[in-house]
């Protein structure tokens, strides 16, 4: 029935669309077909997972852990939507992962899914690292227990779970993470990702956590997963089969840069810049002494004490609810970041009293000299604890003797800039004070001890390339491939501003030192000085930026990327 | 530890908050409705069931509503399908509803861009548009592309509307591109386009066959339901690839690709030469024995052991674990049907089944594995290749019988069969046809040689995409945009693969102005001016009802449900379902009787040919053969690897329209195109892991991450086809008989990515 082309005008479809709309927005599915009757109290879905439950509670020494038959699962993924689901959690919220081992002989490939959530380990590294006890270890169930009220997003726990467990949600400003469904438990329904297993791959189980624990002292969960001896987790995965030896997470070879946190990267650079103009100064009374030093007393402490406010400011950026930072004095007999924050917080207030007299009370010097030795006491711990804080993670390129080297030397490399620009500063307060007469008495000694310093810790970043020869994908040749592909700008950058800011600039001033012929105007070595400082504290930032998208963390096996 | 003084509750809570808001928002309560725990912020306050909109498996799914609008789903348990689980596609059904893109107004491309118009705008632009072509150029001029993701009574409208009320002569579905193989090969093997098992097969089999078919991944319910299996079942997958299932299988036969019509010549050969064939069976029900004998004769074992790279030993123990099984069933999917020669390879496995006599009784089977959710409605109902109801348009009698029950006048019914795609396609680049319409299907991306497809759709003088996002490939190519109302925004029936009808309903609000297809086309009809015809289908309930009457006397005779409210009582219910079956009970289900148990237990799981009676006008089912042909494609030195698609993962659905929407989904799959190639092939060709290659064949040229699996054999490389440049590869051959694209075999060349290769615009598309 061919319409010819002129006819529409005469069409009145208005009516018919009005209704077709109204008919499309009418809900009606309840009144038709909806289920009336409910079922009583017993779920329908028992039926299914009745099997996959412990017959009874755990005994004293055991707990609830997950159980997941290799052989069974195939790789469906039903349990992370099923988590989702159940849980109510936000739209891109999943707090269970599958991923993938690839391997086997050439004629009998296998490729192994590999589900998992939290495994609800015996020692929660989560649990020990949070500086404000927002984690619990069920004494019955042994069920690690995020208490999201008392969570204030620090965060810590993302980086000590080695299995990637605890998830942080932006919007909420808290991490979530999988409590087993306990909620589900207490009354005998299995966990979601259990009902909703095709295969029945998923269940709970009791287990003996001295079982655990020898089962720890060799393999890991499955081939790729974290050495079980840091946290003793509980999850049993088993099989029929043996596995071949050359199984590997299907994202192996896959190395993608971390999270930068930026505000972590600003916090670490300046609380340590901050302690070292202070150390330095003070190194500087024990060597030079004198009342010069007195002299730049005021403005250095002063600066001292902005640089560590401005650092602490920055940390609280880092927090989902900085409102509830007060809480972080309570973790400090496990967690390293509660130790650092409670360090810090006395830095803070000792370098605070410190500006405060120098500035106040110029007199004082006993007083003055007992605050600062105290404030760079309080401040060395901090960064004792900064560097504790990564090492505590077990990741390789975190481990104290790198990052303890890199905290304590950016002491240094920014704290010796600091206290010449400080000094340099106080000639424009102090008609008294010559550029010259400072950098006779201690700025080209301090030029020297900054070319050598920057060297070494420049030297010492450098040997990570080393491990590009390693025969293994070892987890510091990943950090390393990454900072020569995925970050080698950053890389270039750090590496030219650290020698320009470290040693050029602080190297041509030495000359001019060393050849009485040229000799640089006031305002030239002034200018130089601010350019050094400047050049190494965007260096720092950005080795520090490195420290933390570099790192390669520990995780379950994941899928093809 | 810290000891805490006893502090007052506030203070302490502030210093160690145990409960608070943030805590309350994973509360969890009973949902009653025999639920368990839910969360309680989406705690229902009434429930229904319907079946997932996804794949063919036809999962029940559990509807928690508040205010009658869906809040959260679970998988059914009661559903006889899927007993209480559902793969992630389903769990994630309403995410995907939500999205930014969806359609939400009809669109108008202007000036290049398409703008949104109200409803009364496009219909008359829609009507204007192809009346002007179908004036100037004749009926042959225009056509249609339906789908497997409508409901049946849509599918039954359109094709009404399209063939009968606007005078089409040309009209195909997706469904070319998955099931025609199979449909052609049991409507010329059987009598009729009917798939013979129910999914309880899966559990009562002792011996599995599965060609070409992936179900860990592909369908994870129907592997479920394989993993029930009681009898320890010997399972045999036929595959290039060792997918997931060949993983699990009791032996794997990775063919030399496209050597699979060769191999189960050789099985036939085996078996006969063996003396396990089912001779009974063969001279009670079938036709055409002694010339298929005759014809496999020459393939020995030896031969056979050449041509597919499986060895003579081998062969021998899977043709014996065939002929020796008592419950033997075969299960094959698109690797047997996206083949130049796959209805012969559907009937080569047909004939396996036959030779043996494992057919009609439990756990027996030649079992087509469907795609869509809704591909059997199609095969029945889309107006398409069948007239509806699986009539034909050639025949007079049928032609009758279909104007009679919808009460047309004969003459308005074709007596010719249409195009299919692929001539569709090929009829737009010929310039004899100018004016198309898309229903919820996404051509430029799917379809085989995507460049050749993009063009030609560019070609035309107007193209109409009805679908729910305006976002697809094809919408983006589109000169009007219908917005379609999607699954679970309104009511109507789908066709699992084991031919269960199951009921969909309303339970969420279409966003903006979209419809559902069914108002679309009554408004269509209306605009066109053969409204009348259409005036009786109220709701897509009435059109069931027509689809009944339509179906009366025929192998899918459906006249004994009475209504939707039986479907929703009995958890579906499976065709044939003819009035002589009917429970005395659901006639007084309208005074309040529920079904009986018995009503359960006769009627949830039923297979064909029970009695050895085919659909054939002599009861008997014909072996079909014919020598196998060469690929259309050979490997040649410039492009010496052999290219397979195939479906990525389990949380992935065809071009990604729907399951790209969701956060959840996308998190489990790979976000960019990838590469599967053998760890061999990779040292050879400096290939390493997870970095870029290119990828290149007559049609066109991609970059993908290269993935290291000896899962691939040496030779041959996978690209899953979900990802939008894949069929830029791919190469347009067909199937002769059921037209169907040979989707999983071409050359191609691999290499890693070279400086300067990313510009180019393909590549980085």
């Amino acid at each position: 029935m061919i319409r010819p082309a002129n006819a529409t005008l005469t069409i009145d479809g208005l009516p018919l669309i009005d209704e077709a709309l109204d008919e499309q927005g009418r809900m009606t599915a309840v009144e038709r077909f909806s289920k009336a009757h409910d079922h009583g109290s017993t779920p329908m879905q028992e039926r299914y997972y009745r099997d996959l439950l412990p017959a009874s509670p755990p005994g004293p020494g055991q707990q609830y852990a997950f159980e997941v038959d290799l052989d069974a699962c195939s790789g469906c993924k039903a349990c992370v939507t099923a988590c989702h689901n159940l849980n109510g959690l936000d739209e891109t919220e999943t707090w269970r992962d599958v991923g993938l081992l690839v391997g086997g002989p050439m004629d009998e490939p296998v490729h192994q899914h590999v589900t998992s959530a939290c495994h609800h380990c015996v020692e929660p590294a989560c649990m020990d690292g949070c500086p404000v006890k927002a984690y619990e270890k069920d004494p019955v169930t042994g069920i690690v227990r995020h208490l999201d009220d008392q969570c204030i997003g620090c965060q810590y726990c993302v980086l000590k779970c080695p299995y990637d467990v605890p998830k942080y949600n932006k919007a909420k400003g808290i991490v979530r993470k999988c409590d087993m469904c306990s909620q589900r438990l207490e009354v005998g329904e299995a966990p979601a990702c259990v009902q909703a297993c095709p295969n029945e791959a998923i269940r709970i189980r009791v287990v003996d956590k001295q079982e655990v624990i020898e089962s720890s002292e060799y393999a890991s969960l499955v081939p790729g997963a974290a050495d079980p001896d840091y946290t003793l987790p509980t999850t049993t995965y088993k099989t029929d089969r043996v596995l071949p030896r050359n199984l590997l997470p299907a994202n192996y070879y896959a190395v993608k840069p971390e999270h930068a946190h930026f505000p972590l990267v600003v916090m670490l650079v300046l609380t340590q810049a901050s302690v070292g103009a202070l150390l330095i100064e003070h190194i500087l009374r024990l060597i030079v002494g004198g009342s010069l030093l007195d002299a730049i007393r005021p403005i250095h402490s002063a600066s001292a004490m902005a640089l560590g406010g401005l650092a602490l400011a920055s940390s609280t950026m880092h927090l989902g609810r900085p409102m509830y930072a007060f809480r972080a004095f309570i973790g400090l007999r496990t967690s390293w970041l509660s130790r650092e924050i409670v360090a810090f917080g006395g830095f803070a207030k000792l370098a605070a009293a410190y500006a405060l007299v120098s500035w106040f009370l110029p007199d004082w010097v006993g007083v003055q000299t007992a605050l600062g030795i105290g404030a760079v006491i309080a401040g060395i711990v901090g960064v004792f604890c900064s560097a504790m804080i990564y090492h505590d993670t077990r990741r390789a390129f975190w481990n104290i003797s790198m990052t303890g080297t890199k905290f304590f030397a950016t002491m240094l490399v920014v704290g010796i800039p600091a206290a010449l620009a400080t000094s340099m500063a106080a000639t424009f307060v102090d008609p008294d004070l010559t550029v010259q007469q400072i950098m006779d008495k201690w700025g080209y000694g301090l030029c020297g001890s900054l070319i050598v310093v920057s060297t070494l810790k420049l030297m010492f970043e450098a040997t990570v390339f080393m491990n590009l020869k390693d025969r293994r994908h070892t987890p510091m040749k990943r950090t390393a491939i990454l900072m020569t592909d995925a970050l080698l700008g950053v890389t270039l950058r750090r590496f030219a501003l650290g020698l320009l800011g470290g040693v050029v600039i602080p190297g041509v001033l030495l000359i001019d030192l060393l050849n009485p012929a040229t000799s640089f105007s006031p305002t030239t070595i002034v200018a130089a000085i601010g350019l050094t400082l400047v050049l190494n504290l965007v260096a720092e930032l950005h080795e520090r930026y490195q420290f933390f998208t570099a790192v390669i963390s520990p995780k379950m096996p994941g899928g093809v990327m | 530890m810290i000891k805490l003084p006893q502090l007052p509750d506030p203070v302490a809570n502030l210093i160690r908050a145990h409960d608070g808001p943030l805590t309350r928002q994973l509360l969890q309560s009973p949902g009653g409705f025999g639920l368990g725990k839910v969360p309680d912020h989406i705690k229902p306050d009434a429930t229904t069931t319907m079946v997932c909109g996804f794949c063919s498996t036809g999962c029940g799914l559990n509807i928690h509503l508040q205010n009658g609008e869906a809040v959260n789903l679970t998988p059914d348990t009661n559903y006889p399908v899927n007993l209480g689980m559902a793969c992630p596609k389903g769990w994630e059904a309403l995410a995907v509803l939500d999205a930014p893109d969806r359609a939400t107004t009809p669109m108008i491309r202007r000036n290049g861009r398409l703008e949104p118009v109200d409803w009364d705008t496009a219909l008359k632009h829609f009507v204007e548009r192809f009346g002007e072509v179908m004036a100037k150029h004749g009926p042959e001029s225009v056509a249609f592309l339906s789908t497997g993701q409508i409901p049946t009574e849509e599918m039954v409208m359109l094709g009404a509307l399209a063939k009968f009320g606007m005078g089409m002569i040309h009209g195909d579905g997706n469904t070319r591109q998955c099931m025609a193989t199979a449909a052609t090969a049991y409507k010329q093997s059987f009598g009729f386009d009917a798939p013979p098992y129910t999914y309880k097969d899966f559990e009562e089999s002792d011996v599995m066959m599965f060609v070409g078919a992936n179900p860990c991944i592909a369908h994870p319910i129907m592997w479920e339901r394989v993993l029930k299996n009681p009898y320890d079942p010997t399972i045999i997958v036929v595959d290039p690839r060792k997918t997931e299932t060949a993983m699990c299988a009791t032996h794997h036969l990775p063919i030399a690709p496209k050597s699979d019509l060769t191999l189960f010549y050789g099985l036939a050969h085996l078996l006969i030469s063996r003396g396990l064939i089912n001779s009974g069976y063969i001279t009670a029900h079938t036709t055409g024995f002694d010339a298929f004998a005759e014809h496999v004769a020459e393939y020995t074992p030896d031969i056979v052991a050449a041509k597919t790279g499986i060895d003579e030993a081998t062969l021998r123990r899977v043709a014996r674990a065939i002929g020796e099984g008592e419950r033997v069933s075969i299960w094959w999917t698109m690797g047997v049907n996206q083949s130049y020669e796959g209805t012969r390879v559907a009937q080569a496995l047909i004939n396996l089944a036959l030779m043996t006599g494992n057919m009609g009784r439990p756990g027996t089977g030649a079992n087509s594995i469907t795609g869509q959710c809704n591909a059997m409605g199609s095969r029945l109902f889309s107006n398409t290749t069948n007239l509806l109801g699986h009539h034909d348009f050639t025949s007079a009698m049928d032609r009758a019988k279909v104007a009679g029950v919808l009460g047309i006048p004969a003459s308005r019914i074709p007596s010719v069969n249409s195009l299919a795609y692929d001539q569709i396609i090929e009829g737009i680049a010929l310039d004899k046809i100018k004016g198309l319409w898309v229903i919820a299907t996404n051509t430029s991306h799917s379809w085989i040689n995507q460049k050749h497809a993009r063009s030609v759709l560019d070609k035309l003088d107007f193209l109409v995409v009805q679908d729910m996002y305006h976002t697809t490939d094809t919408a983006k190519q589109a000169h009007l945009v219908l917005p379609a109302a999607a699954w679970g925004e309104k009511e109507g029936t789908f066709i699992n693969s084991e031919r269960r009808i199951g009921l969909i309903k309303k339970v969420r609000k279409a966003p903006g102005q979209a419809l559902a297809d069914f108002h679309i086309f009554k408004l269509i009809a209306h605009y066109w001016g053969c409204g009348a015809m259409f005036e009786k289908w109220k709701t897509p309930e009435d059109v069931f009802q027509t689809m009944k009457e339509l179906s009366r006397g025929q192998t899918c005779d459906i006249t004994g449900i009475l209504d939707y409210a039986m479907l929703d009582r009995a958890g579906g219910i499976q065709w044939p379902y003819p009035e002589s079956m009917t429970p005395k009970s659901e006639y007084d289900a309208g005074t309040g009787r529920v079904h009986t148990q018995a009503f359960e237990a006769i009627y949830t799981e039923r297979r064909l040919f029970e009695d050895g009676v085919y659909p054939h006008a002599d009861g008997r089912a014909k072996f079909i053969f014919e020598a196998p042909r060469p690929m259309p494609e050979q490997p040649d030195a410039t492009y010496p690897m052999i290219l397979l698609t195939g479906r990525g993962t389990a949380s992935q659905w065809h071009t990604q329209t729907r399951t790209g929407k969701s956060a959840v989904l996308r998190k489990l799959y790979p976000q960019g195109i990838y590469i599967e190639i053998n760890p061999v092939d990779a040292r050879r060709l400096e290939i390493q892991h997870e970095k870029p290659v290119v990828v290149e064949s007559r049609r066109g040229r991609i970059t993908a991450k290269a993935f290291l699996t000896a899962s691939v054999r040496e030779g041959q490389v996978f690209i899953p086809m979900h990802y939008d440049t894949a069929n830029l590869l791919t190469s347009s051959s067909f199937d002769p008989y059921s037209r169907q694209p040979n989707y999983k075999a071409c050359a191609v060349s691999v290499r890693p990515v070279r400086y300067g290769d990313m510009d180019g615009q393909e590549a980085s598309r």
